[in-house]
């Protein structure tokens, strides 16, 4: 079984066929290719993303039906043709999709704009910039943040 | 800002190196031709918005991020 070393979680034996490839890294990483995702029962709903390149390297995600129920996929045909995936895919069955996680002094944001979407059938992945969507790439976690955006935006 | 009108077909000049085509003109959408020297980086805005939020999630202790993120989710249950 391949093995990882990893920052966060030390060295990580792996099934080759449950890494992530994504043909063209994720923007400001586009040299990095290989990703496992992580998932640990304690840390639900939580996945790690880490680099299969870089030990430093690995994102906290979220799969984005958790922070909007109501959560729609946008993104373009030719990202999604990239991973092998129509331009309407099913979420849940076709594709599966995940917002990265970042930390702000306000507190934790998810990166609504701009979802990795993964194909599981060809374990494939992008990072599909939806720009049309009108989410943010700063969706606040918090109920009240959020009712503040919506307020802004209106 | 400088505004300007162009058809389709059209050409902008920005300085020497730069040529920007308004290649075609649809109902909600335009496509765009540029032309610039290879070492000038050509993105659409969201793009480097989506690099930089990536950088600067990538910059966190994931550990500690995750632990953050639950304590959030745990006192605001999602609906």
């Amino acid at each position: 079984m391949p093995v990882v070393e990893t920052k966060n979680f030390g060295r990580v034996e792996y099934e080759a066929e449950s890494a992530l490839e994504f043909p063209r890294g994720l923007p400001g990483f586009e040299q990095r290719r290989g990703f496992l995702p992580l998932h640990q029962p304690e840390n639900d709903p939580l996945i790690f993303l880490q680099s299969l390149e870089d030990p430093g390297l690995c994102f906290v995600t979220i799969p984005v039906g958790v922070v909007d129920p109501a959560y729609r996929l946008e993104a373009e045909a030719e990202d999604l043709a990239a991973i092998g995936l129509p331009p309407e895919p099913r979420l849940g069955e076709e594709a599966f999709c995940f917002a990265v996680l970042s930390i702000r002094e306000e507190g934790p944001t998810a990166n609504l704009l701009a979802p990795l979407v993964v194909n599981p059938a060809t374990r494939k992945g992008v990072q599909a910039v939806a720009a049309s969507s009108g989410y943010s790439h700063r969706h606040p976690l918090c109920a009240e943040e959020r009712a503040e955006e919506a307020a802004a935006c209106s | 800002m400088l505004m300007m009108s162009r058809r389709e077909g059209e050409v902008i000049l920005i300085g020497e190196e730069i040529e920007i085509v308004i290649a075609h003109i649809g109902r909600s959408r335009v496509k765009v031709g540029i032309r610039a020297p290879r070492e000038t980086p050509v993105v659409a805005r969201e793009v480097k918005l989506v690099g930089e939020e990536n950088r600067a999630a990538a910059g966190l202790d994931a550990g500690l991020s995750a632990a953050r993120v639950l304590k959030v989710l745990q006192r605001e249950p999602m609906r």
